[in-house]
């Protein structure tokens, strides 16, 4: 600080901020509050409170119908205990398959000299970002029994005993872990790395070899992550609910979100007992989540952040061949043969699974054009997921600053009830709309999927910005106050620039989620309000695969470059 | 009159962080407020700045009432004419440098014209002037905590508030910047708070100290005062390196007593008391004088301790000794080198043992008792 001694600061009368006395900031901010908290109460409690409404009914919504406790007792019917256990089996295998897998391939690639590191995060990313109701389909065209794989097993080798039948309780898992394994992968990742090295190396100096430090040390310390990965995949299964409709319905498996769909969409409908079923499911969701998030409070090993040191790398040795291929194998298995069959339908007259006997066109592509009700899905989707992604932003930031800076009487109230969409599968939201929207002025208009997918991925946008929230520094606030800015203008000038990564990232993922959403919207989409993803799923099930494949073909590249959109925004700053 | 402030009472969670604490701050003062953590100095500063709504009491600005729980005033801090430094600095890492310092300007609208003379000027008195278009992210943790100072001068306030500003520097940094900082605020002539648990940084730059305790001002006065005439062990214990030892007082004067220490030496101490009996007295280890006992012949038998030397430790401007007087270990600077276990005399003037008021909760580990 050379001051020069000639300048001095003398005060030229920097004018006193103006009192503004029109509105007091701190009526203003609890005004806000107020809103959002109405805002979010209206959104997450009326699916849930006419679910619980609905599941006393005799009949479906807006009929005439009595009281009665019947769907409450029939859940206790051995068909739908039989389908509890059936959801429970299922989500229990894929939940132990993928976080077996996911946590292997992020052993391999930070503990260990695996060769293509970034290419096979890369790639797991892809995987993530790959619609479930896509993969599934493309597994139809790849594993039923007139698809390509069982047509070259036994039509080219003549092999029969290794035929698969995707239309099975074994297909429902096999889709569920591809889809689910890199859920589990991105989940542990965080853990794994921010773990404090040091404590393997000190095992390694104790003098034990890396087996026993993987056996004694790693898994033991990764022991709350991966139960918080098993918990988290098994209500990802809980919740799946395109992947059983298109396998396991053909095969005549049902799942509580499958059992939930028939009974709601095929008559006789029996929404009062898909209610009851819908809350139960939710019940089991809810327990695994709340589960989940006393695990997480319970963080196990000691972590270090920021440390540049590399932990020394495991030589896999002869095996690292046999780790690449089993990795980029899922790769292959989860995205690259799914997306190249779906392109190869999509680009066919007739089905048939040898392509040197194909009749190629483009006719498939003509026909979206062609069709009005395809290409008004295209713009309801777009309208949805870029509209609806905006309100969804601005809920989830003015819920994040409430709750993590304001802290306003009643803010752990919002806290709850923001976060309650985690534990409440999509076709049971998707139910609650359909039991309340006919009571309400919006029926038949895209606002019922804007209110639905808001509520369902609120958790998605509070928990994007109110990790970057808790990052930032509150002085940085303070110093705007300090400046003489009032809280609206701090919040617009330094909170809102700085958390534009985050913005950026969570309008992204909203996008994304809105984009594929398939479950909520199985139940209450019209006509007229129809999204692409539904659009996909009616032209496959009317056995239409060329353009269905068309359209997910289409689907799949917005989504990719959206993600890779949301992979490169944390960079900036 | 800069700041004044009147029985401030600030409570966390039915916890009273700060207890009705008084005090006035002139113009061009500065005022540290020094203390442990959790004495309640950094809320006493933030409830300054309008960070944080007190329970109780009245807090003026140039002479403008900016807190007063009985006429039901909480003005905002962005009513408040404050700059301030932050511990962190907060430096908001999306702006350059020049638009962080004109911050202040752009939120009063200040014409363009006098944004950009007053913004140099600013960055001209820190040093920084060179680096005003670079982004705030390149900036090391010195050059930051310039141009948090100069943000938060820019607007000519009436009052400075610093939070420990200099607590995030290394050593050889902090000792430069404190210079600085003392000169810019002389030149600036503005009432300033500073809020330090540094002894050295208190000492080095205030008119004047508070000693904070539990949300209590222990003790105010002069950096000297409080130095030579801390009151109670905490306060000798805050601004230095101290030694404490108890005493039986036999006989009293005017301003000074003469006791019996427990080994039967007779210690004439500085100090004011009306009865006889048990106290505490200090003195400061640059204060003691050593000697071998050859070399002390001819000194008076008063304040006169025998000892051995227990540990020797080269600090390069002197020698810290560790004296070993009966059952205790006195702390005496002294750049004379004496080895080791060698037998010394320690002595020290009367003017320099004072006597402490009692410590209401005196911490264990504080006191080297003459048992």
């Amino acid at each position: 600080m050379r001051t020069g001694g000639t300048l001095p600061l003398t005060p030229i009368g920097v004018p006193r901020v103006a009192r503004r006395r029109w509105i007091s900031s701190d009526a203003a901010l609890h005004a806000i509050f107020a809103l959002t908290f109405s805002v979010t109460a209206f959104l997450i409690l009326t699916p849930l409170a006419s679910l619980l409404y609905g599941s006393f009914r005799t009949g479906g919504p807006g009929t005439h119908a009595e009281y009665t406790l019947r769907n409450w007792l029939d859940l206790t019917s051995s068909g739908v205990i039989g389908t509890l256990v059936t959801t429970c089996v299922i989500a229990v295998l894929t939940a132990v398959i993928s976080t077996a897998c996911g946590g292997l391939m992020a052993w391999l690639i930070y503990r260990t000299d695996f060769r293509y590191k970034r290419l096979l995060v890369a790639s797991v990313g892809l995987s993530f970002f790959f619609p479930g109701f896509i993969l599934a389909m493309a597994w139809v065209i790849l594993a039923s029994p007139g698809g390509i794989f069982n047509d070259i097993l036994s039509g080219l080798l003549g092999i029969e005993f290794l035929r698969f039948d995707i239309y099975s309780a074994t297909g429902i898992v096999w889709i569920q872990v591809l889809h689910i394994t890199p859920f589990a992968f991105f989940t542990l990742r965080g853990p794994l790395l921010s773990m404090d090295s040091s404590l393997e190396e000190a095992a390694y100096a104790s003098g034990a070899n890396p087996w026993a430090v993987v056996r004694r040390i790693t898994l033991p310390l990764m022991l709350f992550p991966l139960l918080s990965s098993l918990l988290l995949c098994f209500v990802l299964s809980v919740e799946q609910f395109a992947i059983p409709a298109l396998v396991g319905i053909p095969g005549h498996v049902n799942v509580l979100a499958t059992e939930l769909y028939l009974l709601t969409s095929f008559s006789p409908p029996n929404t009062g007992l898909a209610a009851s079923v819908g809350l139960a499911m939710s019940a089991v969701t809810g327990l695994s989540i709340f589960a989940q998030r006393r695990v997480v409070h319970r963080r196990g090993a000691p972590t270090v952040t920021g440390r540049g040191y590399r932990i020394r790398q495991l030589s896999l040795g002869r095996v690292r061949p046999l780790a690449h291929l089993a990795c980029f194998g899922y790769v292959l298995l989860s995205f690259v043969i799914p997306a190249i069959a779906l392109a190869y339908t999509s680009a066919i007259k007739f089905f048939v699974a040898n392509p040197f006997e194909a009749a190629y066109t483009f006719r498939n592509y003509q026909q979206i054009i062609d069709s009005p009700g395809t290409v008004r899905a295209f713009w309801n989707t777009l309208i949805v997921s870029g509209g609806g992604a905006l309100l969804g932003l601005l809920l989830g930031t003015l819920i994040a600053y409430s709750t993590h800076r304001l802290k306003p009487r009643g803010y752990r109230v919002l806290d709850v009830l923001s976060s309650l969409p985690f534990g409440i599968p999509g076709i049971v939201i998707g139910l609650g709309f359909l039991w309340s929207y006919v009571y309400l002025p919006i029926y038949g208009t895209l606002w019922v999927l804007v209110f639905c997918y808001v509520a369902r991925f609120l958790p998605y946008a509070t928990e994007t910005v109110g990790a970057q929230l808790v990052q930032l520094d509150r002085a940085l606030e303070e110093a705007a106050w300090a400046s003489g800015a009032h809280r609206i203008a701090s919040f617009r000038r330094i909170v809102l620039p700085l958390l534009r990564p985050a913005l950026q990232s969570a309008y992204f993922l909203l996008f994304i989620a809105y984009f594929r959403e398939i479950a909520a919207a199985a139940l209450i989409y019209t006509a007229s309000t129809q999204v692409l993803s539904i659009s996909i799923w009616a032209f496959f099930e009317n056995a239409n695969w060329g353009v269905a494949s068309a359209l997910s073909v289409i689907a799949t590249l917005i989504t990719v470059t959206l993600m890779a959109a949301v992979m490169r925004a944390p960079l900036r700053l | 009159m800069g700041i004044t402030v009147k029985n401030l009472v600030k409570r966390f969670d039915g916890r009273t962080i700060i207890d009705h604490v008084s005090f006035e701050i002139a113009d061009g003062e500065l005022v540290s407020l020094l203390g442990p953590s959790g004495c309640g100095k950094t809320t006493t500063l933030r409830c300054i700045a309008g960070l944080e709504t007190p329970e109780e009491g009245r807090i003026e600005i140039d002479r403008e009432v900016v807190f007063d729980h009985r006429a039901g005033i909480m003005v905002e801090p962005w009513h408040r004419s404050i700059g301030m430094v932050f511990q962190s600095y907060a430096i908001w890492p999306h702006l350059t440098v020049f638009e962080n310092v004109a911050f202040p300007l752009r939120i009063r609208r200040l014409p363009r014209a006098d944004v950009t003379s007053r913004v140099t000027r600013a960055l001209d008195m820190v040093g920084l002037a060179a680096l005003a278009e670079r982004s705030a992210q390149l900036l090391s943790g010195g050059q930051q905590q310039r141009v948090a100072v100069a943000r938060a001068i820019v607007h000519s306030p009436s009052v400075l508030l610093f939070d420990e500003p200099l607590s995030n520097l290394d050593a050889k940094l902090r000792d430069q910047t404190r210079a600085e900082i003392r000169r810019l605020q002389r030149e600036l002539n503005v009432a300033t708070v500073y809020v330090t648990h540094d002894q050295a940084e208190a000492l080095s730059l205030s008119d004047r100290i508070l000693v904070m305790r539990d949300g209590v001002i222990r003790q105010a006065g002069t950096p000297q005062q409080i130095y030579a005439q801390p009151q109670d062990m905490f306060v000798a214990d805050a601004v230095g390196a101290a030694n404490f030892f108890d005493i039986e007082i036999r006989s009293i004067d005017d301003d000074s007593l003469q006791g019996i220490a427990p080994d039967g030496t007779t210690i004439r101490a500085f100090g004011r008391i009306t009865t006889p009996g048990p106290a505490r007295v200090m003195v400061r280890p640059d204060r003691l004088r050593i000697a071998t006992e050859r070399d002390d012949v001819g000194a008076p038998a008063l304040n006169r301790l025998h000892g051995t030397i227990r540990q020797r430790l080269f600090l390069g401007g002197h020698f810290e000794y560790a004296v070993a007087v009966g059952p205790t270990v006195l702390r005496v600077f002294s750049p004379d080198e004496i080895a080791e276990q060698t037998p010394v005399v320690v002595s020290f003037e009367p003017r320099d043992c004072i006597l402490l008021g009692p410590d209401d909760a005196p911490r264990q580990g504080d006191v080297t008792a003459w048992a």
